[in-house]
């Protein structure tokens, strides 16, 4: 083959692959297929069956299966819907709020530590994490052990040990709501830790360095740089955990099982028990689809909160 | 002659090491029978099987096992555990079993088994069992497995029931009525216990347990057809009867507040080690627990009684138990199944266990039911009363602990919730 041979068919193989890129550019579903596919079967799929699921009578009991907005009413007229979206709020809002404090201050912790090389660090972050890596049943099964009120009970057995009156812990319904925020709290708070921690490994030092420099003291510092830099990684992380709170019932039903009477029965934990105790299968699509729709509110005002990009960024 | 011996030793010790060797490739962790077997028969169970927890029960279920698939060959057996979590498991099963996706034959609770009759999931079983036999089941259990249309859907093989639990060293005397069961348990708080101990948190046990006190006076969850009626006319006074009373027993400080977490009779057993009470409400089965986890000296001192009820006259206590039904619709499967329920269960597996039979002649056949405890237990179940199978019954249960948590925290008062527990079950009925 001559140069001029060799450079035409390399021009020919150029062409050609210019021209398979803008045929993917111009027409991407074919290479976005497969993961459409995927989502579809197994995210889009389940979401299209649980609406349709809740405009029928379906039941785990058998019966026929038809098309009603009975089940819908249902849960509007539901008695008990506002008492269980108020422990809802209560827990999810007592969740967030302490992942979000103590996984900031763990983080920030551990980011002073090591920038003064303190011997310990990483066994400390490990520890955190420990409790992330827990499944939800057996952190229920843990923290029961420790606020146990039989007289063996761990906590309240420390508590007699120092002369202070046991706590009803999970016995009284409004402290085993604070009983079930503790637990959760314990387990969510190294996620928020690793989001804060990356998030402040991110902060220019500069900042640090020009701000000492205008004499700003330690909460200065934290005040008017840290959490403004942070501020995205504050709106993310609070979207996911909200999330994340909103459907955790496994934690839940292994440390109260949602008592004492409902005290601590969430909607996730009510979506649950309709299905699996009440085996009313419409009834509990109703309830997820309201769960979805509640996640769904959330996660768009706080991304509306997020700081925008500019144009020229 | 010494070469010959030895040869027969080896032999011999070839012989039984083979077969030792055959019946362990006869059974595994999830399957009984060769693994190259033609038939196959998926059976879901729960702890009542090889994989017990306790190492004397699971061989004796291997052995069990191996014995039964030895008599039915070209057959193997896929077992499906069952996790602790029965509610949900049940429920999940009933889903598949609609859906054409469950196991071939399943262990299914005795309170839920009206579910799957209704759902019509499970096969007819009568020409597995001779007339004789299903006449000699307890009454309660014969009308629990029997349909609208006569047949049995399922073998009821174990039954059990609740018994008051007592310290003789600190409770002398059995106490026959609510006001000495209450007398007695503030009595016990003077010699440092906690009082008596009982079901209170949201879980089937809860509702089941205090259900004897409502029963005892005659009260009715469901008409015939099925529909609730708990919260009319003279059951309404007996329910709120029942409910107040074990309100008082926490009030008066005969119970502590605590039972409104309890959700699990391991807990009495735990209190009971840790010397902390000296009564409780629990099932039979605990008697053999007790056994193996107090010290000898110390277990001498527990013994039990009937529930005690409003008078001494009117008593009650809660049956349960497991039975077998199959789903599959191979005749043979079915027919596989039903073997398992007879060979298996129904009479060896009671004794493997000491849970007790559910018919007349094994408490004859079976020496183990012929001590004093087990002879007890079976006078017991004069007064056994089993849940009522409709299909409203799991949301009357739901709606019971709901209700005792609030009465208990004092967060309602019993007719308030009562009221609340009958609206929501009347919701729920509207909608079956």
């Amino acid at each position: 083959m001559t140069m001029t041979g060799a450079a035409m068919a390399g021009g020919r193989g150029d062409i050609a692959r210019t021209s398979l890129r803008r045929r993917i550019e111009n027409h991407p579903f074919s290479w976005l297929l497969p993961v459409a596919i995927l989502l579809g079967v197994f995210y889009l799929y389940p979401i299209i069956d649980v609406f349709r699921l809740a405009f029928t009578n379906a039941s785990l009991r058998g019966g026929e299966e038809h098309y009603t907005a009975d089940s819908i009413r249902a849960l509007i007229v539901n008695p008990i819907l506002p008492d269980i979206l108020w422990t809802t709020f209560v827990f999810t809002a007592g969740s967030v709020i302490g992942q979000q404090l103590f996984g900031l201050g763990i983080a920030v912790l551990v980011m002073r530590g090591e920038r003064r090389r303190l011997y310990g660090m990483t066994a400390l972050r490990t520890l955190v994490l420990v409790a992330w890596v827990i499944p939800g049943i057996a952190n229920g099964l843990i923290w029961q052990m420790l606020f146990s009120e039989a007289p063996f009970g761990a906590i309240n057995s420390v508590l007699r040990m120092m002369h202070v009156q046991p706590v009803a812990w999970l016995s009284d319904p409004n402290i085993a709501m604070l009983s079930s925020i503790i637990s959760n709290v314990w387990r969510g708070t190294a996620f928020s830790m690793i989001v804060f921690y990356a998030a402040l490994k991110a902060i220019d030092t500069t900042l640090y360095e020009a701000a000492s420099v205008d004499g700003a003291n330690g909460w200065q510092r934290f005040r008017f740089i840290t959490l403004p830099q942070m501020r995205p990684a504050i709106l993310v992380n609070s979207i996911l955990i909200t999330i994340a709170t909103l459907n955790t019932f496994d934690a839940i039903i292994s440390l109260t099982g949602g008592g004492p009477g409902r005290a601590t029965e969430v909607l996730s934990l009510y979506t649950f028990n309709t299905v699996f105790r009440n085996l009313d299968l419409a009834g509990g699509s109703v309830l997820s689809v309201l769960m979805l729709i509640i996640s769904l509110l959330l996660a768009v005002g706080y991304a509306s909160m997020m700081p925008r990009r500019e144009p020229n960024e | 002659m010494r070469r010959q011996f030895r040869v027969a030793l080896l032999a011999t010790v070839a012989t039984l090491v083979a077969g030792a060797a055959s019946a362990q490739d006869l059974i595994t962790k999830d399957r009984v029978g060769p693994a190259d077997a033609p038939k196959t028969l998926s059976f879901r169970l729960t702890g009542d099987g090889p994989g017990n927890t306790l190492p004397d029960v699971a061989e004796g279920y291997q052995k069990l096992f191996v014995d039964f698939i030895q008599k039915h060959p070209g057959w193997q057996i896929k077992l499906e555990r069952m996790s602790d979590n029965i509610g949900q498991e049940q429920a999940r099963m009933l889903e598949q079993t609609k859906s054409g996706t469950g196991p071939d034959c399943a262990a299914v609770d005795s309170f839920v088994l009206a579910l799957f009759m209704n759902a019509g999931v499970l096969k007819p079983l009568n020409e597995y069992f001779t007339q004789a036999e299903i006449d000699d089941l307890f009454p309660f259990v014969r009308e629990g497995i029997t349909g609208k249309d006569g047949k049995i859907y399922a073998w009821w093989w174990d039954t059990d029931l609740r018994v008051l639990y007592r310290n003789k060293d600190i409770v002398a005397d059995a106490p026959q009525t609510w006001d000495e069961l209450k007398a007695a348990a503030i009595a016990s708080k003077d010699k440092g216990m906690e009082g008596l101990l009982v079901n209170g948190g949201r879980w089937e046990g809860t509702t089941f347990d205090w259900l004897a006190n409502f029963w005892a006076q005659g009260g009715k969850l469901v008409d015939d057809s099925g529909k609730p009626i708990f919260a009319d006319g003279e059951n309404r006074e007996k329910f709120l009867k029942a409910v107040n009373y074990f309100k008082d027993l926490v009030d008066s400080g005969a119970a502590p507040k605590r039972i409104a977490t309890i959700v699990n009779y391991d807990e009495f057993n735990a209190a009971a080690a840790a010397g902390s009470t000296a009564l409780f409400i629990g099932g039979n089965w605990q008697l053999a627990q007790l056994k193996s986890t107090l010290e000898p000296e110390e277990f001498a001192k527990w013994t039990f009684s009937p529930i005690p009820g409003p008078t001494k006259d009117q008593r009650s206590t809660g049956t349960g138990g497991w039975t077998i039904g199959a789903f599959s619709s191979d005749p043979e499967k079915v027919a596989m199944c039903a073997a398992i329920a007879k060979e298996v269960y129904s009479g060896a597996g009671n004794a493997l266990q000491q849970q007790l039979p559910t018919s007349k002649a094994q408490y004859d056949k079976f020496d183990v039911f012929k001590s004093d405890a087990n002879k007890a237990f079976a006078a017991a179940l004069v007064d056994g009363q089993a849940r009522p199978g409709v299909p409203i019954y799991p949301e009357i249960s739901n709606q019971i602990q709901v209700m005792m948590g609030d009465v208990l925290t004092g967060a309602k008062t019993p007719e308030a919730a009562l009221d609340a527990a009958n609206a929501a079950v009347q919701a729920a009925y509207a909608r079956l």
